[in-house]
């Protein structure tokens, strides 16, 4: 549904006039949700800080029109691991915007808080760029504390923390024990609600939430053009797509090592290497083959990509391999419909994902922009092994 | 035993007998804050202050009207801001201060005090902060509007690799208004990819300043390292190259070159011998030698 013209030359003041328009449309608004998707044109050569202020004004937009279902997912990803004040200000108001509220988002509220709580800066949303430089307004946490009030008794779980983090405020601030005080107070608010809704807060999320990274199975088309794809391995050794990727599952992960956010691209691989000790424990690691592919193979050369990996505990070897396509990037990211886009060589937005091939390299499953559990992925790869 | 007596004296004038460091420190915001002491007096006080400058709401709000005030000597006002980074350090506990302190940082970052300005601007582009970055960008591309020298910005702007600031510095590459500006730009651009082409001609350019033949190198070395390699042969068998670069060429080489192949390469290695046996400084001989013998020559 890309219906919004929006091209990656266009000014920013048009564009946050173009968002406002679409707002204002009832017939147009759900065309929002499509201008978050990071691999959208018009997020092409822009610099990072521009596609924090265009995300924040549509995610703004969608904080005055209500958050859909289908645009849940992109505020649920920013409160999992957005670092960026001024993006988790604004995603946590149009959260606020949900017609459901429900303990299931709870968690992610808290994640939030906890991700943010020592970068809280003001933020302004009077008008599209603007930077607070008083603190009359509203932050991050103060934003994300109004979220947790909205939730009320769906985030009973939060107390605790909420308990804590009052604690720690003391007499430092009085707007932000008032904000504390005022989420507490609406959590402990409604003790008629049923107790095993509001109980969920904090454990794993009910049905509908629960995976919501998950895409299931993917259409297994086939995929010549990508098969002569070139790769280069953290030691230097050149082999390709087919080479590696044919003949026995794999599991891929995307990531480049200058991303600045430690909760995408460097947990990413962490998290790879806690799947491949998994694998090791069931005696898999010899049956299904690991590879993190870099979205920047300018600057991540080989050396560069070993010390990353080896940094982060990931196995190393003929099966298992960290990678930079030597030529022909764009055909990589258009076959696994990466969600990433660049400013020059360098990554300006992106997505986490993971992605399961079959033993024929076609996709099977994958897990996109919530970090996923790591033996759920390990489960859905046995799965695949075993077709 | 003069420093002794200093710190005597000034823990005097913010101590008082069996107070405990919190108490201390209060005071000291109280003398720190007051128009009434002597500049020195407030100077020395706010070194004392910041243990308890995000104690209470009330000392934070008169640390930040200090750091904010324009009327205020600027000794103080620079103590005022020292004071409250190194409360800032304590994260956990600066926790509940750090949005008054940004909104406060980002006032003072337009401030006319251009000691002041510099040190905030760097501050908040340590914190990556959007607002610091987008007034350094509008300063490069309108020197009428830059806060601070153009080779400043550029060393603040290369804290983020996602600045934005890539297009800025190749503009100032090719039309510097300083060359310490040109420099501080070909340093950002070293973390650019697509700047290798850029790195290589300015590392053979013999009319170049050895400066930034050295950056080059360094530069080229983490974009694209066999062309480093490729380069430092070719200035090495170049007879009229500078024994200072050739040298940088040679660590280049001894430090990250296949050994196998550098083994066997003659002509390098009668070059490196002429170096070694030449006119060339102690240092570069030495150099010469060390790369000649990992070969057993």
């Amino acid at each position: 549904m890309r219906n919004v013209a929006i091209a990656s030359t266009q000014s920013e003041p048009q564009f946050a006039a173009l968002v406002d328009a679409t707002a204002a449309d009832p017939d147009r608004r759900e065309q929002l949700t499509e201008l978050l998707r990071e691999d959208h044109p018009l997020y092409a050569g822009r610099g990072a800080a521009a596609i924090v202020r265009m995300r924040g004004w549509i995610l703004l937009a969608m904080a005055r029109t209500g958050v859909s279902d289908a645009a849940l997912i992109f505020v649920l990803e920013e409160l999992d691991t957005g670092t960026d004040a001024y993006l988790v200000a604004a995603t946590a108001r149009a959260l606020r915007s949900y017609p459901r509220p429900n303990a299931a988002l709870a968690p992610f509220v808290m994640r939030a808080l906890a991700n943010i709580r020592y970068r809280d800066e003001p933020v302004s949303f009077e008008s599209y760029g603007e930077y607070a430089v008083s603190s009359t307004g509203t932050t991050p946490v103060r934003e994300l504390l109004a979220t947790l009030a909205w939730l009320g008794p769906y985030a009973q779980g939060a107390l605790q923390e909420l308990e804590s983090l009052r604690a720690q405020v003391g007499g430092r601030s009085r707007k932000l024990r008032k904000d504390v005080d005022r989420a507490m107070q609406a959590i402990r608010g409604a003790d008629q609600t049923d107790e095993s809704n509001t109980q969920a807060c904090c454990r794993a999320p009910p049905d509908g939430v629960s995976n919501p990274s998950f895409r299931g199975l993917k259409s297994r088309c086939g995929f010549a053009p990508i098969d002569s794809i070139v790769f280069e391995d953290h030691k230097g050794e050149l082999i390709t797509f087919k080479e590696f990727f044919q003949g026995q599952p794999s599991i891929v992960v995307f990531f480049y090592t200058r991303c600045g956010n430690p909760m995408k691209c460097s947990l990413t691989v962490t998290k790879l290497a806690r799947i491949q000790k998994l694998l090791e424990a069931q005696g898999l690691a010899d049956q299904v083959r690991t590879a993190a592919i870099t979205y920047d193979p300018a600057f991540d050369l080989p050396e560069r990509l070993r010390v990353y990996g080896q940094d982060r505990g990931v196995r190393m070897d003929a099966q298992h391999r960290m990678l930079r396509a030597t030529d022909d990037n764009d055909t990589l990211r258009k076959h696994f419909e990466l969600g990433v886009n660049f400013v020059e060589s360098l990554v300006n937005r992106h997505r986490i994902e993971l992605y399961i091939l079959d033993a024929e390299g076609r996709t099977a499953a994958s897990f996109e922009r919530i970090h996923w559990d790591e033996q759920q992925v390990v489960t859905r790869t046995i799965e695949v092994l075993k077709e | 035993m003069a420093t002794k007596r200093k710190v005597a004296k000034r823990s005097k004038s913010t101590k008082k007998p069996n107070a405990s460091p919190k108490a201390s420190a209060r005071r000291a915001v109280s003398i720190a804050t007051s128009s009434q002491r002597t500049v020195k007096e407030r100077v020395a006080a706010a070194a004392e202050a910041p243990l308890a400058v995000c104690e209470n709401e009330k000392d934070l709000q008169a640390m930040l009207n200090v750091l904010r005030n324009k009327d205020e000597p600027a000794k103080v006002r620079l103590a005022a801001l020292q004071s409250l980074q190194a409360a800032s350090f304590s994260v956990l506990a600066f926790e509940p201060c750090r949005g008054e302190y940004i909104a406060t940082l980002r006032k003072v970052a337009e401030d006319p005090d251009p000691e002041l300005r510099q040190r905030v601007l760097g501050l908040l582009a340590r914190e990556k902060d959007g607002f610091a970055q987008k007034k350094l960008l509008e300063g490069l591309r309108n020197p009428g509007k830059a806060l601070l020298p153009p080779e400043k910005a550029l060393q603040l702007l290369s804290y983020d690799v996602h600045a934005e600031a890539y297009s800025a510095a190749r503009d100032i590459v090719k039309k510097p208004p300083s060359e310490i500006a040109r420099r501080e730009a070909l340093r950002l651009l070293a973390a650019d990819a697509s700047a290798a082409p850029l790195f290589e001609k300015l590392l053979r350019d013999k009319n170049e300043l050895r400066e930034i033949r050295q950056i080059s190198a360094s530069a080229l070395h983490a974009l694209k390292p066999e062309k480093l390699q490729e380069t430092a042969r070719k200035i090495l068998l170049d007879k009229s190259d500078y024994d200072d670069i050739k040298a940088t060429s040679l660590t280049a080489l001894t430090q990250f070159g296949d050994d196998e192949a550098l083994g066997k390469d003659k002509a390098l290695l009668k070059s490196v011998d002429r170096l070694s046996a030449g006119e060339a400084p102690a240092k570069y001989k030495q150099s010469a030698r060390r790369f000649l013998s990992k070969y057993g020559r």
